[in-house]
């Protein structure tokens, strides 16, 4: 049982980590990203290839991989600097669905459908598999909570305020001189960093990676994480994360309350859950369980006599 | 189908309902794991293997079980997907504790699923034939029981050139063993006088596969080497049949399934050739596998599973310790060798008892393994599409 | 050469009227409700077994098979946006959309519990391509571009000469000064999203007949459906059949040079670039 534990805590700072990086772009930045899953497979493929075929140590392969898909943000962010939400959500979800393609076909690079296996991992055969878990939750929520705090730290400085005033009004924000497309990209390719961080332990941990596991399937997730724990406040991520895991490992146990079922129609159930929970969400709550809190300042304040 | 990030399995021990004998035994159940393609591209084996393992493991239990304890089975669907078996075998190892792990069909789940098994010294058992395979490195804990891509490519080659072909191209599916294959078939047919004019490997998760049989027909073969699985072999008979090829055209028995064949009009079927490695049609054990099953002829996957459950209770057996390393160090000592020879694995097990050393002859095969854990040799039957059935050729 | 590209031609327009018809009903529902439905994929999936059952299980020919895709599609697509997408409007285009992602989880995992995953094909002979000139033509293909035609037609004279076709294109144009000319914002919505996922799921039949239906049919062209839309022009009706042809074009074209399974990355590309250079589109945002 609690090795069962140990890997649900593991797969929820995943979420909570991928939950962040999202923040920072959509939340923060205002800038619908629905491609998550690519940069997410970024970090995890450039992390895997460089542990198997270069040797590197996990927190090495790591920042590797936060460089790449660093890398591609930023690209992805010159290209799309100028589009509108709707536009924004289409072209984020092609991109992802063209990483997967790559994945899929690029067979010298990523062996393609059949996926990558045995990566190396801190502690993997050393340790039993109850203490090997249990050490990946400790460093996966370990590295969570730093960069939860990181990004709080940045969201409450003026790089998040001018984040939040592009948000806001970008031609506001740009009369008052601020370089509005450096701003996005730098905070595009910033969030793609941390996805690209949680690719990179998410293929440590698993030691196995194929296209299958980047599918829309995990931006969907993501977003309902953060719907559900709030949107802007980093503490979201880490709440919604949380309830995420609590409804895909709830709903396995459909199975046993339907005997009837199939194991594929079990699994067809509790996909289709999350889709009703997420709509469910939006319709009830669409600023989420911990709604930001906006920072008001009153002209003749204490505050603005200092 | 997508899936999520790879869940560990829900069920601790008190609410999974891993598959127990009624035995009567009160000793502790000796964990043994099974994946097995009950669905996706494979889904026309899985049921019928997973149906032989738990036949067999009930008998053993009836008749007093391994050491006095009963194989406790549990049967996981891999959905023919790496992704998922790897999940499987997660659940397998990390919450039951499975000694072993019998029965990965499709190639891919048995390279993704392997380093977890070594590396928690778990034995695994496959019928997966990509060379690659046993040439990881797995310390000794795969054992195969289904020739390698390098014998079986052989056998179609000469296959082939004995049926006159000359220009053979070659459709394959992403798989570890389909650059190999290709390889070794261009290698045999050069040999023979003909050639392997090149092969284009596709996706097959691809709904339609115009351009690349385009590119094929080009190149003016009189035959098509088809290394597909069952459902992209349906949509590539479709579509070379509606480009006009008029030409032979070869598979393996695992796509040309009886569904594809019914779900084609005859005209568009008629005349595939079609191979597999044949089971040990004849023996003891190949007579259990049909009384199991029902049916006069099994699939060799059944039969290699059959074989798979019984060296894992003999190899146990022999050892006097059910555990992964036991069976790894014990396997061949029960399956080839100077012993007398058995196909029963409940007979095996009495005489490994009263101290007799046992040679196990298996219902795949004489299930006799090099150190790298292939077989050494098998027979092959070949069959031909005939009006929406195949009709046996010959075993040879 | 010569033969390899006319080749490529020739399926690519034969491909782009087919991949016509989900773009049109998306820039239908578009056009008048103002945010893109991703729930579109699975809607032409459902279309696509819906037909299957009338065709598979009943018996029934193509063409009628073709008419209860529509039907049921439309049906369901209106529903669905009635009871899970209508409140989300309000909130703003992008709530609307990822409403619709959810949405369109929801409806394709449904048909994978009522269907299983296994491929499932479509009553129909097989039938020799036709060689035109060294050109292979395929019967099928070149009849299901035909009745995409003739359901575009429909379309058309839908648009321009009933009174619901007329009031469609009214709320496209300006809806706060239709609404407050007195028409019923909600029964446009209700008619708009009949007809456009009516459309796509005849457009999933189509491509299922072609190849083969499973509860990723419609998931597999989506992005295609986007590129076609947006390369006309989001919300631009004549702008979707523009976009589609260049879309399926650009993509058969692409396979003389790319890997055939990249085809669908081409989509994407086209819609950077049109995106880049020309952002209404071939055809500019209006509706008609």
């Amino acid at each position: 049982m609690l090795d069962y534990l140990a890997s649900l805590a593991v797969f929820a700072g995943l979420y909570a980590l991928l939950g962040l990086g999202l923040n920072l772009v959509w939340g923060l930045g205002g800038m619908v990203n629905l491609g998550l899953a690519g940069f997410f497979a970024i970090g995890a493929y450039a992390s895997a290839l460089s542990a198997l075929h270069l040797a590197l140590p996990l927190p090495a392969a790591a920042l590797f991989a936060m460089v790449l898909a660093a890398a591609a943000g930023a690209l992805l962010a010159v290209v799309t600097a100028r589009l509108r939400g709707d536009y924004l959500a289409i072209v984020t979800l092609g991109f992802a669905e063209v990483i997967q393609l790559i994945a899929s076909n690029e067979i010298w690079l990523t062996n393609g459908t059949d996926g990558l296996s045995a990566i190396p991992a801190p502690g993997r055969g050393v340790l039993s598999p109850l203490g090997f878990d249990l050490a990946s939750a400790a460093i996966v929520w370990t590295v969570t909570i730093l960069v939860a705090a990181a990004l709080g730290r940045l969201a409450a400085a003026p790089y998040g305020r001018v984040l939040r005033a592009i948000r806001e009004d970008e031609m506001v924000a740009r009369v008052a001189g601020k370089n509005v497309l450096a701003f996005k990209i730098s905070a595009f390719a910033a969030g793609a960093a941390v996805m690209g961080l949680a690719g990179s332990l998410f293929a440590a941990y698993d030691g196995y990676v194929a296209p299958d596991s980047f599918d829309v399937l995990v931006t969907l997730l993501v977003v309902l994480a953060l719907t559900a724990g709030g949107v802007g406040r980093m503490q979201g991520a880490l709440v919604g994360a949380v309830l995420v895991v609590a409804l895909t490992e709830g709903t396995r146990f459909l199975g046993l309350l339907l005997p009837g079922l199939s194991a594929l129609q079990v699994a067809s159930l509790r996909q289709g859950a999350i889709g009703l929970f997420l709509l469910l969400l939006l319709r009830l709550r669409p600023q989420g369980l911990l709604p930001e809190r906006l920072r008001v300042h009153p002209i003749d304040s204490e505050e603005a006599k200092t | 189908m997508g899936s999520t990030i790879p869940r560990r399995a829900a069920l601790a021990g008190a609410l999974a309902v891993p598959f127990l004998a009624r035995t009567g035994l009160a000793a502790a159940p000796i964990p043994l794991g099974a994946i097995n393609p009950l669905t996706g591209a494979g889904g026309a084996y899985g049921p019928s293997m997973a149906k032989v393992a738990k036949a067999l493991t009930t008998r053993i239990n009836g008749a007093g079980g391994v050491l006095g304890r009963p194989i406790a089975l549990d049967v996981e669907d891999s959905e023919t997907n790496p992704t998922v078996a790897v999940e499987a075998a997660h659940k397998l190892i990390d919450v039951n504790k499975v000694v072993a792990i019998v029965g990965t069909w499709a190639s891919a789940c048995t390279t993704a699923v392997a380093p977890l098994c070594w590396q928690s010294h778990t034995m695994l058992f496959c019928v997966s034939g990509a060379d690659s395979i046993t040439k990881l490195p797995h310390h000794g804990y795969i054992i195969r029981t289904q020739p390698n891509t390098h014998l079986q490519s052989g056998r179609a080659a000469e296959f082939l050139l004995q049926k006159g072909a000359k220009r053979v191209f070659g459709l394959s599916a992403q798989t570890p063993f389909a650059v190999d294959s290709w390889n070794r078939l261009k290698e045999v047919l050069a040999g023979g006088g003909a050639s392997g004019l090149g092969d284009i490997i596709y996706d097959p998760k691809q709904i339609s596969f115009r351009s690349e049989i385009g590119k094929a027909l080009d190149a003016k073969p009189d035959t098509l080497f088809l290394n597909s699985y069952a459902p992209d072999l349906e949509i590539l008979l479709r579509e070379t049949y509606q480009a006009g090829f008029n030409g032979k055209r070869f598979t393996f028995a695992y796509a040309a399934t009886d569904a594809v064949l019914k779900a084609l009009p005859a005209s568009v079927t008629n005349g595939l050739w079609s191979f597999a490695p044949s089971p040990n049609v004849g023996s003891p054990a190949y007579g259990a596998v049909q009384a199991i099953l029902g049916v006069n002829d099994p699939d060799p996957y059944s039969c290699q599973v059959y074989d798979h459950v019984s060296l894992v209770a003999l190899a146990i057996g022999k050892a006097g310790v059910a555990s992964g390393l036991a069976i790894h160090d014990n396997v061949r000592k029960i399956s080839q060798g100077a012993g007398e020879k058995v196909s029963d694995p409940v007979a095996g097990l009495r005489l490994l008892a009263s101290g007799k050393e046992i040679n196990y002859e298996g219902a795949s095969g004489p299930c006799d393994f090099t150190p790298l854990g292939d077989i050494i040799s098998c027979k092959f039957l070949f069959q031909v599409a005939e009006n929406q059935r195949n009709k046996t050729l010959f075993i040879s | 050469m010569i033969d390899a590209f006319l080749q490529a031609l020739v399926n690519g327009a034969l491909a782009g009227a087919v991949l016509a018809l989900p773009a049109l009903g998306f820039n239908t529902v578009y056009a008048v409700l103002r945010f893109p439905n991703f729930a579109i994929a699975s809607l032409a999936t459902v279309g696509a077994y819906a037909g299957w059952v009338a065709n598979a299980v009943f018996a029934w020919p193509a063409a009628s098979s073709l008419v209860v895709a529509f039907v049921v599609a439309g049906a369901a697509g209106a529903a669905s946006d009635a009871l899970a997408l209508r409140k989300l409007r309000p909130l703003g285009a992008i709530t609307a959309a990822i409403g619709s992602v959810a949405l369109d989880l929801l409806l394709q995992n449904a048909i994978r519990f009522g269907f299983g995953n296994n491929p499932r094909g479509y009553d129909l002979p097989v039938f020799r391509n036709w060689q035109v000139a060294g050109i292979g033509i395929g019967p099928q293909e070149a009849e299901d571009a035909g009745l995409a035609l003739v359901a575009m037609a429909a379309l058309f004279l839908l648009l321009r000469f009933t009174r619901i076709g007329k009031t469609m294109r009214a709320v496209a144009d300006n809806a706060p000064l239709a609404e407050s000319k007195g028409i019923d914002p909600v029964r446009v919505a209700w008619v708009a999203n009949f007809v456009g996922f009516g459309l796509a799921g005849i457009g999933g039949m189509l491509v299922a007949l072609d190849t083969s239906l499973d509860p990723l049919t419609g998931f597999r062209v989506l992005l295609s459906i986007f590129a076609a839309a947006v390369v006309g022009g989001l919300g631009s009706i004549p702008g979707a059949l523009a976009g589609a042809f260049v879309v399926g074009i650009g993509e058969e074209l692409s396979t003389l040079v790319l890997a055939p399974t990249y085809r669908t990355a081409i989509g994407f590309l086209a819609i950077l670039l049109v995106l880049s250079l020309r952002p209404r589109g071939l055809l500019g945002e209006r509706a008609y």
